[in-house]
């Protein structure tokens, strides 16, 4: 090869280096955020975003156990149980009428990580696909939190709604949630664990190939995210002083929604938790526009829906027409 | 009669055999279980889950999944009531109904086959939509809205001692066999959700048979919610809740694949039995609703389990 | 196929004294392996010596064994039976961290590199250099990465893209380098250079020989004849799962190598064949399937049976699922006069241009349905009766018919089709495919891997086709049977038809000559 067309195709290599495609969503997010402030310049507060974030954080939290079952190829439709079944414990066995017992909250947290986990063992070992898995769990651990908490109620303890609400050093602890969620993503996806669950969702095969344990890491990817939603249940009772046991099944849409927005693949492989923070983000500012402008709540609602439909369908779009092009 | 029953006869058949069982158990546990009017009662229930369950099977028979089943039930039964409330008669309100869940259906549909969405993205997307729709129509979580009176006839009503809708639920079962066993549309579907691509490869309609399949889904679901809503005598928003799991869980009782490509309306019509066989038998065992959901996710698991290992037996 | 990275020129140094000793062992022992799927038999008692600081060629045609033979011996698969050691003590290959355990490294002929990761994950997957709290060093990440480009000699590819971004020939490049990561004692390429022009061809072998040079066993798959004389030391023939010959490249000629490739075939398993008509039913001008073949021209000819030959994935696929309506094409198709302009496989089958597939178990046969329904599904327009519905008389009559045609157990056609042997279930592809009553048909690779008996009643299916005037289309990696069978044949390679061999010039030889690129045809292997 020629010298001159070598360093035209070296030339050309380095274009290819501008993300395709992932400008959409940061670009969507600063949209609505621009929009949003203009119409409400009180929000630019400390304390207002603070805020935000803390209604945002629940739906943060079950999106990043979203994306951990994206990114290895498959799905967790049980997110809103494991939430419920945490939320429920929390107002019921961590406080109410005997007192506080927060030295229970591990076991609560293991709680979440269990169900997780159980998911895990169905999919990776017993061959079982992830949406009948978590369909299947999903089902279960609804029953299970209706069991133990039949009604909203309960009372969780004072000391983890001031964790959850509170402030620290001036600043609402909402931010310092949100950014350990980012943190903790970051150390995944810098860990060998983190590697080899996005090798996985890629190839599969190819990462066996690598020496990867790919039931095993499976396994702990579910448990992972698990965990992550059962700590969403957590808070969610600590935000809000109360237990309310069908919570859950609402807050599925907005998880798959937030990791389609953001951008994360749904074959697995490629994407991350910042993606899906973002992809939270948008809903949350189409909520707050929605209710800035006084729309009725079932705006939003819509809005989410049909954001998830067209963004997962611009999505698909270059793939399917380039597939009309190729072999 | 023996032309419309099944090839799959052992997965169908132990269905049927499994709900045999265990309505005996029942029987035995509470001589009642077996009275007439606790047969009626059982029918009229399991014939909402065998509607809501019609489209689910013809979509997972195809290889996929409708999610959106709980919200379009609750539009058949709210949006009916809207219109017979201002005047609309019910029987055109039914069919027009039956059309929009079943435009619905196509658009689900439309976006599994022709962009590719995943079908659990795609029909909890348009789910959310429906939902949506459903919160502007104003009606709260538990406003009672007056049902149609044709929808409350069907099940009120019996002939030769079975509710109405038992016929009308008969007449479908063997319209769907009819359809699945003997048309080009049901070979079509069967070898799509066995194998998309031997299905293509062999001239199959591929896309048009997925895409009937939901559209059937939301006729269904529709028409399902009606007939709920004529039962229970009111229309909420979450009515359509419970039969999410239920419709699926029917099905892979009934021995049909979850992954497609197997199985029958007649299996999904035993699942809906048993289901409803299981529910009535909680309170016998003291134990709560919330119980029903815990069967339902177990029931899904055993039975996609008992699948996979008849699957690897029959293997040669 | 160019657009590999840039290579330095200078010769690679193995700076890293080999732990295993100066190679003066007994080498790589392979006896009595066996591997079956079903009732194939895909290795059937291998034998195979190859001594430490020799490169070590293994040769065959297709579907010979070599690679399962790799896949083995790299862990990925095991073994039904046999011994693998390596300088006397014998090696537990239960996964591919075992192999590399004992010091195999192997370049993956489908690649290892996982297509969404960086190039340095990628590169670094199966050992990834860690910090204390656990996590991988960022910067570490792609020093080591950087280091090991380096002293591969790969230059220009940022460790930080993305795998799937680069060029296939990049890829193979970056799989090489992945695999010399730490000093092998037995250094596996499989097909390592099928994808590399002239100099990025030198610059891996360059490698395959510093590492003989350092004690290594280097094993090598290669179809480029001149390649394995040009550097390997000694080689051993597969065919079919066996070892035939082994000795040095100076022993045996190119019609010597041929020959032992091919050994002798049943010629009195090919029917007659009869002349074809003169009629053009299917005329194909500027066919091209974007990226993966054409455009080229070509001729079908009523009654005659066209075989498609060369190595496998050169883009006979791409040809056959174009005229088969399975993939976008361009061009200009024409049957019997009338210009086709057929989008999928339903359409094709309409004008009566049927595929028989490649894979039967996986686009073939709906494995959990039964024969009958099988045989039927591409026809089941054809078998309605009252109200639309399937004439269950008429469809139990037609397929006991086209299954009787191909040799098939009428009364069996209940049965779920994976019961079936995969000469059976061939079959019963084709018998579906008869049903369509085409005018030409497509066969892709029909006659793989299933028995004489199966392979007969194929034969005699199609000599009796032929005879009412089908045109048949047979894509085979048999060459003794596109000779045979076939009255003309294209070989294809590199996405183009390298010749088409008639008459005399039909002949083994010249088939795989054709194919591997030693003997003239249209072009030269393009760089």
């Amino acid at each position: 090869m020629s010298a001159l067309a070598a360093s035209v195709r070296d030339a050309g290599v380095s274009l290819k280096r501008l993300p395709r495609g992932e400008w959409g969503t940061p670009l969507l997010l600063a949209t609505l955020i621009v929009v949003d402030v203009s119409i409400q310049p009180a929000l630019l507060d400390v304390t207002q975003i603070g805020l935000l974030i803390q209604t945002a954080l629940v739906a943060v939290l079950l999106a990043t156990a979203q994306t951990l079952a994206v990114l290895t190829r498959g799905v967790d439709l049980s997110v809103g149980s494991v939430l419920v079944v945490t939320d429920v414990l929390t107002a019921t066995k961590l406080g109410g009428l005997e007192g506080d017992r927060l030295a229970l909250l591990p076991l609560v947290l293991a709680a979440g990580a269990a169900i997780g986990l159980l998911n895990g063992a169905l999919i990776a070992y017993g061959g079982l696909e992830p949406f009948v898995a978590t369909l299947a769990t999903w089902a279960i651990f609804d029953g299970v939190a209706l069991l133990v908490l039949p009604t909203d109620g309960g009372a969780p303890p004072q000391q983890l709604t001031n964790l959850a609400i509170g402030e620290t050093a001036g600043i609402p602890n909402s931010y310092i949630g949100l950014a350990l969620v980012l943190l903790a993503w970051l150390a995944l996806r810098r860990s060998p664990l983190g590697v080899r669950a996005l090798a996985i969702g890629s190839d599969a095969e190819r990462a066996f190939l690598n020496g990867i344990n790919v039931r095993r890491t499976k396994l702990i990817v579910y448990a992972l995210g698990g965990f992550v939603a059962g700590i969403a249940g957590v808070y969610l009772a600590a935000s809000t002083s109360t237990g309310v046991p069908t919570a859950g099944d609402g807050l599925l849409l907005p998880s798959l929604a937030a990791v389609v927005i953001g951008g994360t693949s749904l074959a697995g492989g490629r994407g991350g938790v910042g993606l899906s923070v973002m992809g939270v983000f948008v809903l949350v500012f189409i909520g707050d526009l929605v209710a800035a402008l006084q729309l009725p709540s079932w705006v939003a609602t819509v809005a989410s829906a049909a954001m998830l439909l067209i963004v997962v369908s611009l999505r698909s779009l270059p793939q399917v027409l380039a597939r009309k092009e190729t072999a | 009669m023996t032309r419309l029953l099944p090839r799959r006869l052992p997965a169908t058949a132990v269905a049927f055999v499994v709900f045999g069982l265990l309505f005996a158990f029942a029987t035995i546990r509470s001589p009642d279980f077996a009275s007439a009017s606790h047969i009626r009662q059982l029918l009229v229930f399991a014939s909402f889950v065998g509607f809501a369950a019609l489209g689910q099977t013809l979509v997972i028979l195809g290889g996929g999944l409708d999610l959106s089943v709980p919200w379009v039930m609750a539009l058949g039964g709210i949006q009916l009531s809207i219109w017979t409330g201002d005047g609309m008669s019910s029987a055109l309100g039914v069919v027009l109904l039956v059309l929009v869940g079943a435009g619905i259906g196509t658009i689900s549909g439309l976006g599994v086959t022709a962009l590719r969405i995943p079908p659990i993205v795609m029909t909890i997307g348009m789910g959310g939509l429906v939902l949506g729709y459903l919160m502007r129509v104003g009606l709260g979580s538990s406003t009672a809205a007056s049902a149609p009176a044709a929808a409350e006839r069907l099940v009120n009503d019996t002939l030769l001692g079975l509710p109405l809708i038992a016929y009308v639920w008969l007449a479908f079962a063997l319209a769907a066999a009819w359809l699945l066993r003997r048309t080009g549309f049901g070979r079509a579907l069967y070898a799509t959700g066995a194998n998309e691509t031997v299905a293509r490869l062999a001239g199959s309609r591929v896309a048009a048979v997925r895409v009937a399949a939901y559209a059937a889904s939301g006729a269904a679901s529709a028409f399902a919610g009606i007939l709920l809503s004529g039962y229970v005598g009111q229309t909420y928003l979450n009515m359509g809740a419970p039969y999410l799991f239920s419709s699926i869980a029917a099905v892979a009782v009934g021995g049909a694949s979850v992954l497609g490509g197997s199985g029958s309306y007649w299996g999904t019509v035993a699942g809906a039995c048993t289901l409803t066989v299981l529910a009535a038998l909680l309170p016998t065992f003291n134990l709560d609703a919330a119980w029903l959901n815990i069967v339902y996710g177990l029931v899904i698991l055993l039975a996609v389990g008992v699948n996979r290992i008849a699957a690897r037996g029959v293997a040669a | 196929m160019s657009g590999g990275a840039r290579t330095t020129q200078a010769q690679p140094i193995v700076d890293r004294p080999s732990p295993f000793g100066a190679g003066d062992g007994d080498g790589l022992r392979v006896a009595g392996l066996d591997k079956s799927y079903g009732p194939v038999a895909v290795l059937a008692g291998v034998e195979l010596h190859a001594r430490p600081g020799e490169i070590h060629a293994v040769l065959g045609e297709n579907g010979a064994g070599k690679s399962t033979l790799m896949k083995v011996l790299s862990g990925v698969i095991g073994a039904d039976a046999g011994h693998v050691s390596l300088d006397g003590a014998p090696l537990a290959l239960g996964s591919p961290d075992a192999a590399r355990a004992h010091g195999i490294r192997t370049v993956f002929q489908e690649l290892s590199l996982v297509p969404d990761l960086s190039v340095a994950e990628s590169l670094l997957l199966e050992r990834l250099p860690t910090r204390p709290p656990g996590l991988i060093g960022r910067r570490r990440l792609l020093r080591d990465a950087a280091a090991l480009l380096e002293r591969a000699g790969i230059a220009g590819v940022d460790p930080r893209r993305r795998v799937r971004e680069l060029s296939l020939a990049t890829r193979q490049q970056l799989e090489l380098a992945k695999a010399l990561r730490t000093p092998p004692r037995v250094l596996i390429l499989d097909e390592a250079t099928s994808a590399l022009g002239p100099a990025e061809s030198e610059w891996a072998l360059a490698h395959a020989r510093a590492q003989a040079r350092a004690g290594a066993v280097v094993l090598m798959i290669s179809h480029r004849i001149a390649e394995v004389r040009g550097h390997a030391d000694r080689l051993t023939i597969l065919r079919s799962g066996r070892s035939v010959a082994t000795g040095q490249p100076g022993d045996f000629d190119d019609d010597g190598l041929i020959e032992a490739m091919l050994g002798r075939r049943v010629e009195r398993l090919y029917p007659e064949r009869r002349p074809a008509g003169a009629q053009v039913v299917l005329r194909a001008r500027g066919l091209h399937v974007h990226g993966a073949f054409g455009p080229e021209d070509l001729e079908l000819h009523a009654g005659e049976i066209l075989g498609v030959g060369g190595l496998e994935g050169q883009g006979q696929r791409a040809l056959m699922l174009a005229l088969a309506g399975a993939v976008p094409w361009h061009g200009q198709l024409e049957l019997d006069g009338r210009p086709l302009h057929h989008r999928s496989p339903r359409a094709a089958i309409a004008h009566g241009i049927v595929l028989v597939p490649e894979d039967r178990q996986a686009e073939g046969l709906l494995l959990s349905h039964s024969i009958r329904s099988n045989i039927a599904l591409s026809s089941v327009a054809r078998l309605r009766g009252r109200l639309g519905a399937i004439d269950r008389g008429r469809e139990a009559e037609a397929t006991a018919r086209e299954a009787r045609g191909v040799g098939l157990d009428a009364a069996r056609l209940g049965e779920p089709a994976r019961n079936l042997s995969g000469g059976n279930q061939q079959k019963v592809v084709l018998a579906r495919a008869l049903m369509t009553q085409p005018r030409v048909l497509l066969l892709y690779d029909c006659t793989r891997g299933i028995d004489v008996g199966s392979k007969a009643d194929i034969m005699a299916a199609l000599a009796e086709l032929t005879a009412r005037g089908v045109a048949v289309v047979h894509y085979s990696s048999d060459a003794a049977e596109l000779v045979h069978l076939c009255h003309r044949v294209l070989v294809v390679r590199g996405g183009r038809i390298a010749g088409v061999l008639a008459g005399e010039r039909l002949a083994e030889e010249e088939l795989l000559h054709l194919a591997v690129g030693t003997r003239g045809g249209r072009e030269e292997a393009a760089a």
